[in-house]
Formats: C-alpha cells, sequence, structure tokens
C-alpha cells in the first residue's frame, strides 16, 4: 500500500467515524448477537479451555527448562558454570549442562547426543518398515484381486489397536533364548519351536525398537494410504489407461505422485511419534543397551537434581515434532497436494496377480501376506497365552494354571509393597488397575470426543473466522507434542501450588493420579477427535440444521435428533478413537502415576520383578479388552478406528 | 396477514458488500422473485429474511412485528418468524422417512399428536406423495424428493414461504411441471411467496413482482411485464429477454419537436411518451427484438448474419454496418447468408438510455429519417 495523504487522511476519517459511531449500547448489540448463535459460545469457551489446558502449560514447561528446580540443583549449576542460583531462577544454564556440560561433557554424550541420534536412526528405520509394509499391503488390497481382502484388512490394523510395547512383549517371547543372560536365559518361542537362538542384538537394542514400532505404524500407514487410494478418482487412471499407459507406467506416474503426499505425511507422523517413543525402548532395553532419548528424558526427571534438564529435553523433542509438523503442513497444503477425493469415483479395474495358467499365484500371494499379518497381528495374542501359562518360559510341558486362579503370593517383595502378588484372577493390585483404566478411558474418550464433535460443529460453522481457527489449530496441537514431554508438562504442572493435590508421589492416593491421567489424556486425545469431528460435521450441508432451526428446533435437539444420527459413525468413532489410545496408553502417564496406578504400570511393574506370566497375563487382557471393545463398537455402530484417523 | 418490510438492509462480509442498502416492500400474498445473476446478493436477502444470516445494518419487519433492528438490537430468531424455507438441496433428513421429516417440524411446535397425523396426511396428500409414506429420503427421486421437501415446508403452515432456487436440480420437463405446480399452490395456500432464481423465464412466468439486483444492488423492482417493457436502466434491459435487446449506439440532440438521434450516420428521430429535461450526448437505443419488423419497404437495410429457426418463431439476426442485431419472426423464416435484409423499427415501446449512467430516459417511438 502506498502511503499518501490520501491514506492518512482516510484513516483518520476511520478513526473519527469509529468513535462517532461507537456506543455500548452498539457494543451491547453486537456481543449479543455473537452469543446468540451456540457455535460462538462453544469457540469462546473453548478457545478459554484450550489455552488454559495446551497453551499454559507449554509455555510453563518451557519456563521450567529455564529455571532451576530444586537446591541439588543450584549447588550443581554452580559448581559448573561458577554461577550463584537459588532455586527458582531463571537460567540458561540447564540448557548448557544438558547440552555442552563443561566440566563432564560425556555427561552431555551420554544423556542428549547419543540417544538422540540413536533415536533419530531408530525413528527412520520405523518410518521405513511402516511406510513400505502399509503401503505395498494397501496396494494390494486396494488395487489388486488379492483373495482374503477382508480378513487382512480387518487383522491387519490389530498391531496398531494393542499397545506398542505389547508388540515389544511378544518380541521378547518369541526371540529370546538360553544364549542371552539379560532374559535370564528363558527359552522363546523360536528356540523352542526350531531350536535356533539369535544373537543379542535382535532381541534388545535398537533393532528389535525400530522392527517393534515400524510394525506397530505400519497399520497407521496402511491407514492413511489406503485411504487415498480408495478415494483416488478412477478417472484419473483410466484417463493414462486410455492414453496408453501401462499398467507399470501407471503407477509410477499418476498412481505414486498422487499418493505421495500421503506418503510423505505418513513418513514424518510415524518419525514425530517414534522418536519419543518410550514404552518400546523401556521393554526393549536390557542391560542398558540402548538409551534412547526419550528414557534418557525419563531418567533426568525422576532423578535428583536433574528434573529441570530432563525438561530441557522435553522441549527439545517438542522443538523436533513442531518442526516435523510444519514441514508436513506445508508440504500437504501446497499447490500439489490435490486431495484426491472426489464424489464420482467408479469402480476401477484390479490388477490381476496372475493370469491364465498362472491364476494360482494370487493364492499364493494372498497366502503369503495372511501369514505374516497373522504373525503379527495374531500370533502375540498366542504367545501371551502361552507365556501366561508356562511355569518354565518356552517349555509347554510345564503348563500350568497358577498364575491365573492361584490366591497365593508369587513374589515377596511385592507384598511388602502391600500389592497383591497373587494370580491374575485373585489379583486385586490387577484389577483395581484395571477398574481405574476403564474408567480413565472412559472418561477421557467422553471429553475428548464430545470436545471434538462440539469444536468440529463450531468450527464448521465459521470456517473463515480468526478464533475458529485458533480453537482448530490449537486443538490439534497435542498432538504435535511427544507424549512423553506431554506427560512432562503435567508432571511439572503437579508441583505448582494449588495443583498439588494431582501429584500422586506426594498424595499417595491413585485417585490423584486417574484425575491427572483424565486432565492430560482428554487433552492429549483431543486432536484425532476434533479432526474426525470437524470432517463428519463439514460433510453436512448447512441447510441440514437450518431446515431443522427453521421448525423451532433447539440446539440440543438439533445436534442429538438430526446431526449426531446422520453422521452417526464418524462421531462414535470420534469416541472411539480416544478410548483406545488411552487404554493402552504408557508413554503419557508414566510420569504422572504411580506403578499401580493404571493396568499399564502393574504391567510394567511385574515385569520388572521377573513376574512374566502374570505380566503377559496383563497383556493378553488388555490387549483383548481392546480387540473387543473395537469390534464390537464396529459390529453395532459401523464405527472404527480408520475411520478416524483416514479423514 | 403479513407484510414484508425491508429498510435500509446491508450486509458485509469483511470488506465485500453482499447486499447494498436494500429496500423493498412484499406485498401480502404476492408472489415475489428476486432475479438476478449468481453472486448478486439474491440468496443472501432472502436468508436476512427467513433470519439464517443476520444483516449488518438495517430493519426487517414482517407483518407488524420488527424481526430485526439493527440500532435496537432486536434479532428474532427463524424459528419464531413463521416463515417456510424451501432449499436448493431440500436439505431432506436422510435418517428420517418421508413421514417422519414432515411431523418433525410439527413436534417440535408442541402439535398435538392426532393433529401432526391429520396434517401430514394432509399435505402429503396435496402433494401426492401418501405413497412414499415410509421411505427414505435416498430412495425417493429428485422430483419426489422435491415435493417431500415442499410438503415439510408447508406443513406448519407458515404465513411466508421463502424458496432458494428449487426447481434448479431438476430436469427441464419436470421443472416446467415443478412450476406450474407452485403457482398452482401460491393461489392454494394464500400464503406470501419469496423465490430466488437466476433463471429469468421463471421468473417472468411465476412472480406477481420481480425484484431483479445485481451487485448486492437492487436494480428494479416492479411487476413482470413492466420489467420486460420499460427497463430501469441497461443491466436490466440485458439481463431480461432472450433473444436479449438490441443497443444501438447513438448520439442525441434535443429538438423543439422530439430528439433527433444519429445511429452509425442514420438519421432518426425519437419521439418519448414523457417529456425528457435534459440529455446527453451519448445515448443508446434499446429495441426488444420483436420490435424489429422485417419487411420488404423497411427503411433500413442490413445483411442476414445467420438465421435461427425454432419452429414456432425464427431468429433473425441483421448485421445492420457492423452491429449484430437480433429480430423476432413468428413462423419459419430463411435467409442465405449476407443476403439484404429490409427492416424497421416499429411500436413505442423503444427505451431510449442514457450512456453515461445507464439510466433509461424514457419509452417512445422512433422515426427513421434518412
Amino acid at each position: 500500500m502506498k502511503l499518501n495523504k490520501a491514506t492518512f487522511v482516510d484513516g483518520y476519517n476511520n478513526f473519527i467515524r469509529f468513535f462517532k459511531e461507537f456506543s455500548f449500547r452498539k457494543l451491547w448489540n453486537n456481543t449479543k448477537t455473537f452469543f446468540s448463535k451456540p457455535a460462538n459460545i462453544i469457540l469462546v469457551v473453548f478457545s478459554i479451555i484450550l489455552i488454559a489446558g495446551v497453551i499454559y502449560p507449554l509455555i510453563s514447561l518451557f519456563f521450567d527448562s529455564f529455571t532451576v528446580q530444586s537446591l541439588s540443583e543450584a549447588k550443581e549449576l554452580n559448581e559448573t558454570w561458577d554461577l550463584s542460583l537459588q532455586k527458582g531462577d531463571l537460567t540458561w544454564a540447564l540448557w548448557a549442562n544438558i547440552l555442552f556440560n563443561k566440566t563432564n561433557m560425556d555427561f552431555s554424550i551420554n544423556y542428549f547426543w547419543q540417544p538422540l541420534g540413536l533415536s533419530i536412526v531408530m525413528a527412520i528405520c520405523a518410518c521405513l518398515i511402516a511406510v513400505l509394509a502399509g503401503g505395498i499391503l494397501a496396494f494390494f488390497i486396494t488395487r489388486t484381486n488379492l483373495p482374503f481382502k477382508k480378513f487382512i484388512s480387518t487383522v491387519f490394523v490389530f498391531p496398531y489397536i494393542m499397545p506398542s510395547w505389547s508388540i515389544a512383549m511378544f518380541w521378547e517371547n518369541f526371540f529370546k533364548n538360553s544364549n542371552i543372560s539379560a532374559c535370564n536365559f528363558q527359552v522363546g518361542m523360536l528356540q523352542a519351536m526350531t531350536g535356533i537362538c539369535v544373537p543379542e542384538w535382535m532381541l534388545y537394542g535398537i533393532f528389535p525398537c525400530a522392527m517393534v514400532l515400524g510394525i506397530h505404524y505400519a497399520p497407521f500407514a496402511y491407514i492413511l494410504i489406503g485411504g487415498i487410494l480408495r478415494n483416488m478418482d478412477a478417472n484419473l487412471e483410466e484417463a493414462a489407461t486410455i492414453l496408453k499407459a501401462s499398467r507399470f507406467k501407471i503407477i509410477r506416474r499418476i498412481t505414486l505422485p498422487i499418493v505421495a503426499p500421503a506418503l510423505i505425511s505418513t513418513v514424518l507422523l510415524v518419525f514425530a511419534s517414534s522418536i519419543s517413543s518410550y514404552t518400546v525402548p523401556a521393554f526393549l532395553n536390557a542391560n542398558n543397551s540402548f538409551t534412547s532419548i526419550s528414557i534418557s528424558m525419563r531418567g533426568l526427571m525422576v532423578m535428583a537434581g536433574k528434573k529441570g534438564m530432563g525438561y530441557v529435553v522435553a522441549i527439545i523433542l517438542l522443538i523436533f515434532s513442531v518442526i516435523i509438523l510444519a514441514i508436513n503442513n506445508s508440504l500437504t497444503k501446497s499447490r500439489r497436494s490435490f486431495t484426491t477425493v472426489s464424489g464420482k469415483s467408479g469402480q476401477i479395474s484390479k490388477i490381476k496377480i496372475g493370469t491364465g495358467k498362472l491364476s494360482w499365484l494370487k493364492w499364493v500371494v494372498g497366502t503369503v501376506i495372511i501369514i505374516l499379518v497373522a504373525f503379527f497381528a495374531v500370533f502375540p495374542l498366542i504367545t501371551f497365552i502361552l507365556e501366561s501359562l508356562e511355569e518354565n518360559p518356552g517349555d509347554i510341558t510345564t503348563i500350568t494354571f497358577k498364575y491365573w486362579i492361584s490366591p497365593e503370593s508369587f513374589d515377596v517383595r511385592i507384598e511388602n509393597q502391600g500389592q497383591s502378588a497373587a494370580g491374575v484372577f485373585h489379583n486385586f493390585t490387577i484389577w483395581k488397575a484395571f477398574g481405574r483404566s476403564v474408567l480413565v478411558a472412559v472418561i477421557v474418550a467422553l471429553i475428548a470426543g464430545t470436545f471434538g464433535i462440539l469444536i468440529g460443529y463450531a468450527v464448521s460453522k465459521n470456517r473463515h473466522s480468526k478464533l475458529a481457527n485458533f480453537v482448530s489449530s490449537t486443538a490439534f496441537l497435542p498432538y504435535l507434542i511427544p507424549a512423553l514431554s506431554f506427560g512432562a508438562i503435567f508432571f511439572s504442572l503437579s508441583f505448582v501450588d494449588g495443583f498439588r493435590w494431582l501429584n500422586v508421589s506426594t498424595t499417595n492416593n491413585e485417585w490423584s493420579a486417574v484425575a491427572i491421567c483424565i486432565l492430560a489424556g482428554g487433552i492429549k486425545f483431543l486432536p484425532f477427535a476434533s479432526r474426525s469431528g470437524t470432517n463428519a460435521m463439514l460433510q453436512l450441508s448447512g441447510e441440514i440444521e437450518e431446515a431443522a432451526i427453521l421448525t423451532n428446533c433447539p440446539w440440543w435437539k438439533r445436534m442429538v435428533r438430526i446431526l449426531f444420527p446422520i453422521q452417526k459413525s464418524s462421531f462414535i468413532s470420534c469416541y472411539l478413537l480416544p478410548f483406545i489410545s488411552c487404554m493402552r496408553e504408557l508413554t503419557l502417564f508414566v510420569l504422572i502415576t504411580s506403578s499401580f496406578s493404571l493396568i499399564t504400570n502393574v504391567l510394567q511393574y511385574f515385569d520388572s520383578y521377573g513376574l512374566n506370566q502374570i505380566s503377559n497375563a496383563i497383556n493378553l487382557l488388555i490387549v483383548l479388552f481392546v480387540i473387543v471393545v473395537n469390534l464390537l463398537v464396529n459390529k453395532l455402530t459401523g464405527a472404527s478406528i480408520d475411520k478416524g484417523i483416514g479423514g | 396477514m403479513p407484510k414484508i418490510e425491508l429498510i435500509n438492509v446491508t450486509k458485509k462480509w469483511g470488506k465485500f458488500i453482499a447486499v447494498n442498502d436494500l429496500n423493498m416492500v412484499i406485498d401480502d400474498r404476492s408472489f415475489i422473485t428476486l432475479l438476478g445473476p449468481s453472486g448478486c446478493g439474491k440468496t443472501t436477502t432472502l436468508r436476512m429474511i427467513a433470519g439464517l444470516e443476520t444483516p449488518t445494518s438495517g430493519k426487517i419487519i414482517i407483518g407488524d412485528r420488527v424481526v430485526f433492528d439493527s440500532d435496537k438490537g432486536i434479532n428474532i430468531s427463524p424459528a419464531k418468524r413463521n416463515v417456510g424455507f424451501l432449499f436448493q438441496n431440500y436439505a431432506l433428513w436422510p435418517h428420517m422417512t418421508v413421514y417422519k421429516n414432515i411431523a418433525f417440524g410439527l413436534e417440535n411446535l408442541k402439535w398435538k399428536k392426532d393433529q401432526i397425523q391429520k396434517r401430514v396426511q394432509e399435505v402429503m396428500q396435496m402433494l401426492k406423495i401418501e405413497q412414499y409414506k415410509d421411505r427414505y429420503p435416498a430412495e425417493l427421486s429428485g422430483g419426489q424428493q422435491q415435493r417431500v421437501a415442499i410438503a415439510r415446508t408447508l406443513a406448519p403452515k407458515p404465513e411466508v414461504l421463502f424458496m432458494d432456487e428449487p426447481l434448479s436440480n431438476l430436469d427441464a420437463k419436470l421443472r416446467g411441471e415443478m412450476r406450474t405446480e407452485l403457482k398452482r399452490l401460491h393461489s392454494d395456500t394464500n400464503s406470501t411467496f419469496v423465490y430466488v432464481t437466476h433463471d429469468q423465464l421463471e421468473a417472468m412466468t411465476l412472480a406477481t413482482k420481480i425484484c431483479l439486483m445485481n451487485d448486492g444492488v437492487l436494480q428494479q423492482y416492479d411487476k413482470p411485464l413492466d420489467v420486460y417493457s420499460n427497463p430501469a436502466n441497461l443491466f436490466v434491459a440485458d439481463f431480461v429477454g432472450n433473444p436479449t435487446m438490441n443497443f444501438i449506439p447513438a448520439t442525441a440532440k434535443k429538438t423543439s419537436t422530439g430528439i433527433s438521434l444519429d445511429m452509425f450516420g442514420i438519421k432518426a428521430k425519437f419521439n418519448p411518451k414523457n417529456e425528457i429535461k435534459s440529455i446527453g450526448k451519448d445515448v443508446v437505443i434499446g429495441v426488444r427484438p420483436e420490435f424489429l419488423n422485417i419487411s420488404p419497404n423497411g427503411k433500413l437495410s442490413g445483411l442476414a448474419y445467420s438465421t435461427l429457426p425454432a419452429g414456432m418463431e425464427t431468429t433473425v439476426k441483421i448485421n445492420l454496418k457492423g452491429d449484430i442485431l437480433s429480430a423476432v419472426q413468428f413462423g419459419l423464416i430463411d435467409y442465405k447468408t449476407d443476403e439484404e435484409i429490409k427492416f424497421d423499427i416499429s411500436g413505442d415501446g423503444i427505451v431510449l438510455f442514457d450512456k453515461e449512467s445507464g439510466k433509461s430516459l424514457s419509452l417512445g417511438s422512433i422515426e427513421i429519417l434518412k
């Protein structure tokens, strides 16, 4: 804009007009009109909730990383950097201490640089595995005449529904052998069946971590890429067929470039999730063979006098994710990210695997895929059952039901802590924790799902308003924050006066843990719920609601009688996704719970005491529970988690 | 029974002005069409009257009740305005049967059960959709869905019925049928209809009054035939009528007996019906195609550009010194390309426009002087 006299005169006149026309009455009228729309009320309420629940904690974590957390910390920092800091002082020294420690550079290398480097390598490998496995399967399912499609696509999602560490436990169950001391020379399934003993690096360390994370996220890649392939306008490929492009050329020149944004998106999202994954490295890290950045961070946070540095690592992980998601957003928003969804998509002709005499080939391919899928999706369940029944792991002759039914204790140390170490059916520690987990998951699902739908409603009604943009992007922000950093935010919050009742380590009351988990979970699992809520609402034309407004239908009734029934399955997905994620979550909760708060804590607890049978039994419980709930909801309502993510 | 009044109604989205200072009175029991090209603000106007959109400023009165007043902060919700609204895509609720769709509104208005049943039966009979009672919208054809949507809108007996391009999703034949029925419905239901369309034929045939808009500004608000024969400005003249009006640029000079014109060197005299006080140099003469009279003794002569016979009438395009004019003749005629055609400008329905402002100066007749 050119600045000249006219501009100023114009500006001045506007200014004067504003004051002349300004009146409180008008302001009041405008406010009244604004708040007469439920969508606007929702936006205002949620912008407050999200500022309190997302922005404030983020800022507070950021300041914590610059604040001396304890006396011992102050002492260490003062000695290292010649300072005279008190507890509570603002300082840059925490960052300097963890990144470039002056007196002990090995400390920086061991606690930060090396774990970070290894974690990056692990995350990259996990990405490759997930995208290759998920992408290839998505292609087979949507573009070929592969047999058993329905079964494969149902079962393939299991590893994503299962907690990631349950796959880690399966990995351990399967590969452990009598040559490795870290697993107490227990015999795993592979050795029991074939006698093969794998070397230790295949069982513990970075390789299995990458494999397990890759397997866990492969269904995620499958859902994202498959969604695009399925919705892709068949005409695009048909046009190429008519122009005489070969099948292979079509894939290379048309299909792949079109799914490329989804591919890149998957890579980045899997990378962001795996780099900060805590549970998988925690299970597959015997003898500290592989310290991931998340393990190092947790170590710092619970170590005396190192908490501040833990916060620094949390912030760094967070910055990583933000950068990755910023890249993702700029890629998917760019010109070439033509979302391929178009209404009029015919059935594309499927590639035939093996024609003529080779028609048996598709059965072979189908069978191979089924076996592979079953190995990672169904086999883990079998090993959990077996491991919970075998007195001597891997030895089928020693099957006993005592770890399920015995009322006697199996470990005095656990007994001494006031907890139960009896068989699963008699174990109050397990069932109380299980109950608390279900309670947390249900409440979190209700909160996140309802919030997501409301946000979706309000955003879809005010698509271009700044407030709506703010709410929808802030609601997605928790996704950017690694679960462990997010946990750290609430962990640091629970040391603030007024919030101490949320700190289970000081109150010694498990309900504190339940409360803080509901808070953390309700916000952490909001992103997908609000995304799918918004998508579902955007699919409904505004007129559907307006037609009801005209008949004097009150707002709540419009939601319950009109909008909800029409988009029933999408909205139920809004609830299902947070429920499942919450039920199997450990990373997010590990800092803010005690060892007995939730079922996932208890599992890790029994595992750390070497009560393998019981921890496998718990694992089986969780996995079965989640899968059964998912299938039930899917059968009853048609909702499924892939609808939530795919949207 | 209600009369609808719009006083200085304006709607802005940021800097974009959708409707600018609109003043209009819709008489009781009239059938008004809001006509204009897409994006001219007609749907916004309709939605503001219905209460689905909030005007930036102005006042709206339905009957003797102020339903919106920006100064006093009055904004009555759409449900309390006692209006019906028929959406372009019908907005039928896909999860309810035809019966439920119609009954839902009555339930919200707290009607008694037997009354609801009776009324739903009544409107279903009126629109001949009783046999589809238990079907879902997805199981109906476009025309049937349309009828259900009308039935749903009519059920609560609204005093005013708003329709937003209700026929645009139907095929040409069905559209014709529904037009007839809407007009019939208007006289049967005894209520006020406000109808949005971009189809001038629809507006001409249905309305008792047309409100023609462009760029958010009211252009003309008149009876259909007045809009057609006495357009207020060049935009209206051009928008209404098919084939469109011929516009012949000319220079004008006021004389004692009338106005002398010069069209491409052809001298003519314009006899205005009403007195013209002042006139600019440049004018545009608007001639409806039916006033270009082809005859062997015509004083004007042009070349046949092309001939478009449509059965009942034929449109002849005449090249008059580079300007292409359309003439409509009854019956089938055929001219060879570039054949000479003699014609006259006849009748007293010729419009003289001021070129600069585009405004109509007067109706009148033209004499060719040679």
